[in-house]
């Protein structure tokens, strides 16, 4: 290897560092003080001088104020999030075989539309879905939050579906036609599994945007009982001496299930599937 | 197995028609290719057949009934892609019996057919292997696979043989051939390689800009091209055309090229004296002479063994010869080429018609 790579290298690999630190650190620094007696919060420590479990065995046990409702409002997070998902994936998956697949008249427009609702930021219409959530009767219930994590989550769903969809040679669908199939044979037999990756990849995309929502959860559900778990995180912070340790044994807990959901779905994120349908 | 007929069929996009009205008639059992080169309609035209595209004027016939409005899957046709369009995510087997699957037939069918045509084609060994598992070769035999399990009325082809490498594709080529003598199922198969056309055909329809130029037997098209078109289009090489005018007198006819050449001509012809012709010569019609026939003075000289192909230049016309013997050719030397006859096609040179009886 020549110098010129080496150095090269050297400054990726440095550039990387720096990222993977940047990174870390606010995951080490949640992860210290979810370890730290409340005594010791802010010792500003790099290790706490008596790591305990105490934070989390208050959290698992509800021993708390704020966390009277927290295997509730875990549930909570879990139902919306993969209500979303499902939806997002029903809606997204029959849209894009509709203009993909089925080619429907006007299907280029719905996706490019799909596309442009993003101009507008989600915040600007916290105040329009609100009052649309009142006018359906929906306030203060799950389904708000479903249905609008569902609204904003379905553009881009059918947007990154639809590319994926128009890879798929058209002759599958032609060959499949003159084997016999109906419309929906072709949608379970063919496009579904040939799909399954994308699809894996857009229900892990909606569920982590509705389990991480928080300014629609908080705007659109009020009871303890109802709210999801970001939103009881929030409220955390709403006295002046928050219990920090706490707090962040949650945020560790409340953190878990999408680490775990990307390292479980990990393969599904690389697409291949379709190698050998036909010649390229 | 059934007739298929094609009547006055058009293909229209928008106000663009590209197939302007054909009428093929295919009787039961035969093996049929349409060829011609790339966006001249054939592809269009099978996948009508298909019912992968709407047909916009005329009636397609399989068998007795007018299918123009029937759904491909109704058609009792199967098809092989060019690029075999097999199902990724199904073995060999499910691809095969998937179209049996989808008619609800009973599993013990399904096997026994799937096996009986995995065996036709050599794939038993193969049968839970995944698409991506296999050579070209082995791909393109599942395709066919996948047809031959539905024992339907009708085989379509579409260029099924163009993404597989030369050697594979005479070998495919057979092997198609011989399953067709097998089977007799009525089949229509697109290509736009003409020797494919040639080795495969009972008959061959030549297409050109979206209509017919003719329908003949491999042989017939090749001993009396119709026009221009097809003189130009079937055989390899390709015929030499040259541009002259007809002459003729009480005793003969001759061709006189604008640089001055006669070219001979036997009696049997249609035309005018003072007609702008084209005279057309096969390679293979030309044969060395010392002092008769056309004065060349020789280019390039291709030897493949079986034969001898000679490029040779006629006052600024470009002539090829292929001869069986091998006779000394030295590039840069003069010679004679002698024109079988009763071998010369000669055109209209402003319609393109044939003009030898």
């Amino acid at each position: 290897m020549s110098l010129r790579k080496i150095l090269i290298e050297a400054r990726l690999m440095l550039l990387g560092v720096v990222i993977f630190i940047w990174t870390l650190i606010p995951i080490y620094h949640l992860f210290v003080m979810s370890i730290t007696p409340r005594v010791e919060t802010f010792a500003g420590a790099l290790w706490p001088s008596r790591p305990t479990l105490e934070n989390y065995e208050t959290v698992v046990k509800q021993g708390h104020y704020y966390l009277e409702h927290f295997w509730q409002q875990l549930w909570n997070s879990a139902f919306v999030a993969v209500m979303v998902c499902v939806i997002t994936l029903v809606i997204a998956s029959t849209a894009t075989f509709a203009i993909s697949r089925l080619r429907v008249r006007g299907g280029r427009l719905v996706s490019n539309m799909a596309l442009a609702t993003y101009l507008i930021p989600p915040a600007f219409l916290a105040i329009p879905m609100y009052k649309v959530m009142g006018v359906y009767g929906l306030l203060n219930t799950q389904w708000s939050l479903i249905l609008t994590m569902v609204t904003f989550a379905s553009p881009y769903a059918i947007w990154v579906l639809k590319q994926y969809a128009d890879k798929l040679p058209y002759e599958l669908d032609e060959a499949a036609r003159i084997d016999g199939a109906s419309p929906l044979q072709i949608f379970r037999l063919i496009y579904l599994p040939l799909m399954a990756p994308s699809l894996v990849a857009i229900g892990t995309y909606a569920l982590l945007l509705a389990w991480n929502e928080y300014l629609y959860a908080f705007l659109l559900l009020s009871a303890d009982k109802d709210i999801t778990l970001a939103v009881a995180l929030g409220h955390f912070l709403t006295t002046d001496d928050a219990p920090f340790n706490v707090l962040m044994a949650t945020g560790a807990v409340y953190a878990l299930p999408p680490a775990a959901i990307y390292y479980v779905f990990r393969r599904y994120m690389v697409s291949g599937l379709t190698a050998g349908a036909v010649k390229s | 197995m059934a007739s298929v007929s094609v009547e006055a069929v058009r293909k229209r996009y928008g106000a663009l028609e590209v197939v302007h009205g054909i009428d093929i008639a295919i009787p039961d059992g035969e093996f049929v290719v349409l060829v011609g080169p790339s966006g001249c309609g054939k592809s269009t035209l099978l996948r009508m057949i298909a019912g992968l595209e709407e047909i916009s004027g005329g009636v397609v016939r399989i068998g007795e009934r007018v299918v123009n409005e029937v759904p491909s899957k109704d058609r009792d046709i199967a098809m092989v892609f060019q690029n075999y369009a097999l199902y990724p995510h199904m073995t060999v087997r499910e691809n095969m019996g998937f179209s049996l699957k989808l008619r609800k037939a009973d599993r013990g069918t399904i096997g026994e057919r799937v096996k009986r045509a995995s065996e036709i084609l050599g794939l038993d060994t193969l049968l839970d292997r995944y698409p991506k598992q296999l050579s070209g070769g082995q791909r393109q035999r599942v395709a066919m696979g996948r047809a031959i399990v539905r024992n339907p009325q009708v085989f379509l082809f579409d260029e099924p043989l163009s993404n597989l490498d030369a050697k594979l594709r005479v070998q495919m080529r057979t092997e198609i051939k011989a399953l067709h003598q097998q089977l007799k199922t009525t089949s229509i198969y697109v290509t736009h390689d003409q020797i494919e056309a040639m080795t495969m055909a009972d008959r061959i329809v030549v297409m050109h800009d979206g209509i017919v130029e003719q329908i003949g037997t491999p042989l017939e098209l090749y001993d009396r091209p119709a026009n221009l078109f097809v003189a130009g289009f079937i055989g390899s090489p390709a015929i030499n055309l040259i541009r002259g005018t007809l002459r003729r007198d009480a005793a003969r006819s001759w061709v006189s090229t604008d640089a001055g050449i006669d070219l001979p001509l036997n009696g049997n012809i249609i035309g005018q004296d003072g007609q702008a012709v084209v005279y057309g010569i096969r390679p293979e019609h030309l044969s060395p002479s010392d002092s008769d026939g056309l004065p060349v003075t020789v280019g390039v000289v291709e030897p493949t063994g079986a034969s001898t192909f000679v490029y040779a230049d006629l006052s600024g016309a470009q002539i090829c010869g292929v001869f069986s013997e091998r006779h000394g050719f030295n590039p840069g030397g003069k010679m004679h080429l002698m024109p079988q006859l009763d071998r010369v096609h000669l055109f209209d040179s402003a319609t393109g018609r044939r003009l030898s009886a």
